[in-house]
């Protein structure tokens, strides 16, 4: 993948045209490699994504990631 | 002096304000007149003014023997109030109604107490009636405010705004020990949702809730990482969620960059701050799939059929391509062989019909006919040979127009077996043990491992 895509949904989004592409049945071999290969690209980045927030929730307090944050800029 | 300071009156404040550029011995004004002759004139002109009705919030009660004080406010102002304990008995409260927060309909008048002795003059709303706003009177304030701040546009401002599919961090607003935490908790659980979630715990029904509420609402956004903020509170009377109908706060949200997504009260109630908010959910666990809309554990399972597509569709592709280029690829070997084998089978033959034309035949004749024979049969031979050698051309001609290699410079790679035929699938791999893989930029040899 040349670039990270901006979000999940821009990425979702993409994949969907790649795989309508795909069923159309029009895209030669070459275009049809090059999209699969995307296509596969894009769905590692989702996973990942998913998989950033697949871990358990985390729960913190403002008062809490503030004072960090400050502590941390000090 | 009497008429002077009748005439003077009170709105002698334009002569005050031009005489004070005056001389250094003072303005030239009526008067001097006695302090307390001019408090009681100043009370009588207060009482005469026009009774009303005023809606507002109670702040700051207090009591004296004989009184209850308190200020009546609202986002644009204040006026101190005095009852006088009879009234407020006569009024019929129920008991502890008169309190901080509590909205309420007064009825009365400005008074002037021009102070006595030991006591200090003030200015305060004599009121004679109290009771609370009931949700008429609350509704139609709701409906001005609501008018207001459609008219500026404000309802419009949240709704534009990009709401994320997947944010990984978010803030929320609401009770500490509220059951609506709980109920956004378990919504986000069964979405699958598993990020970090941001808590601003805020009170959400008295005066100070309202600033409160926006201050939260003010630090989560501060915060880069969190993506949108939920305020929820669970259900109550229209009194009840009144700080989600502050002017102040909802002004606040309007003006927010990050999306805020508003679950207060249930579905019939509705509070201004559903309006200015991008989203406006009836519950918590609507706004857990407002503040998340992607169901996590379904978009995996979208993911994994995405990913059976393109790989259905790249097999495809390349399955439906394989058999020509594997035929144009054996083409010239399989020739090639059939021209040897064919080549020597002929060889075999001159030779041995030459050995047995020696041996069993002395006669010149038969020598003669011997070495005709074997020409006509090189002869033949070479036409054969010939005619191959065209068709292989153009199979090689044919082949080239395909370029397979263009598939090897994809990084495909073709595998052969030691004679260098195409081995095409798993049965020939394990048979043959040793292959070679074919590359764009060259060969290498592998070892077929398992053949299970």
């Amino acid at each position: 993948m040349s670039e990270k895509p901006e979000s999940y949904e821009v990425a979702v989004e993409r994949l969907e045209q790649i795989i309508d592409r795909l069923d159309s049945g029009q895209a030669g071999l070459r275009e049809t490699l090059d999209l699969c290969r995307e296509g596969r690209d894009l769905v590692t980045y989702c996973t990942g994504e998913l998989d950033a927030v697949g871990e358990g929730l985390k729960e913190l307090r403002l008062d809490e990631l503030a004072a960090r944050l400050d502590t941390e800029a000090a | 002096m009497g008429e002077a300071l009748e005439q003077s009156s009170l709105d002698g404040g334009a002569a005050l304000a031009a005489g004070e550029a005056g001389s250094a011995s003072g303005p030239d004004l009526p008067g001097p007149f006695g302090v307390g002759r001019y408090a009681r004139k100043l009370q009588e002109e207060m009482r005469r003014r026009a009774r009303v009705l005023l809606i507002g919030e109670v702040t700051g009660v207090g009591r004296s023997k004989v009184q209850a004080y308190f200020e009546l406010r609202d986002g644009e102002g204040a006026v101190p109030c005095a009852i006088w304990l009879d009234d407020l008995e006569k009024a019929g409260l129920p008991e502890g109604a008169l309190r901080d927060g509590a909205e309420v309909v007064i009825a009365g008048g400005p008074d002037y107490y021009p102070g006595g002795g030991h006591a200090s003059p003030s200015f305060s709303f004599r009121t004679t009636h109290v009771r609370l706003a009931g949700e008429g009177d609350l509704l139609a304030r709701l409906d001005a405010l609501r008018k207001a701040l459609e008219r500026e546009g404000l309802f419009e401002l949240q709704q534009q705004l990009r709401r994320p599919l997947l944010p990984k961090a978010i803030g929320v607003v609401t009770a500490e020990a509220g059951a609506a935490r709980r109920d956004l908790l378990a919504g986000l659980e069964r979405r699958g949702w598993g990020g970090t979630v941001v808590w601003a715990f805020a009170p959400v029904q008295d005066r100070h809730a309202a600033p409160a509420i926006a201050a939260a609402i003010q630090g989560l956004a501060a915060q880069p990482r969190v993506e949108a903020i939920v305020v929820t509170r669970g259900g109550g009377s229209l009194a009840d969620l009144w700080a989600f109908c502050d002017e102040t706060l909802c002004r606040t949200v309007a003006m927010l960059r990050v999306p805020v997504i508003s679950a207060v009260g249930h579905e019939r109630d509705s509070t201004l701050l559903d309006d200015v908010a991008a989203v406006a959910c009836s519950t918590p666990t609507h706004a857990a799939e407002a503040v998340v809309p992607l169901d996590c554990r379904a978009a995996r399972v979208g993911l994994g059929r995405s990913l059976a597509a393109l790989g259905r569709a790249a097999d495809g592709a390349v399955r439906a391509r394989t058999p020509h280029l594997v035929a144009l690829a054996g083409g010239p070997g399989r020739a090639l062989r059939r021209e040897r084998l064919a080549l020597n089978q002929k060889t075999r033959e001159i030779r041995a019909s030459s050995e047995r034309g020696i041996a069993e035949r002395l006669g010149f004749q038969r020598r003669v006919a011997g070495v005709v024979l074997e020409r006509a049969a090189r002869r033949a031979a070479g036409a054969e040979a010939e005619r191959r050698r065209a068709a292989l051309h153009r199979a090689e001609v044919a082949l080239r127009a395909h370029e397979p290699e263009h598939t090897l410079a994809r990084g495909y790679a073709l595998v052969e077996d030691g004679q260098g035929e195409p081995v095409t699938d798993r049965a020939a791999a394990a048979a043959a043990g040793h292959v070679r893989l074919r590359f764009a930029d060259g060969t290498v040899g592998a070892e077929i491992e398992e053949s299970k």
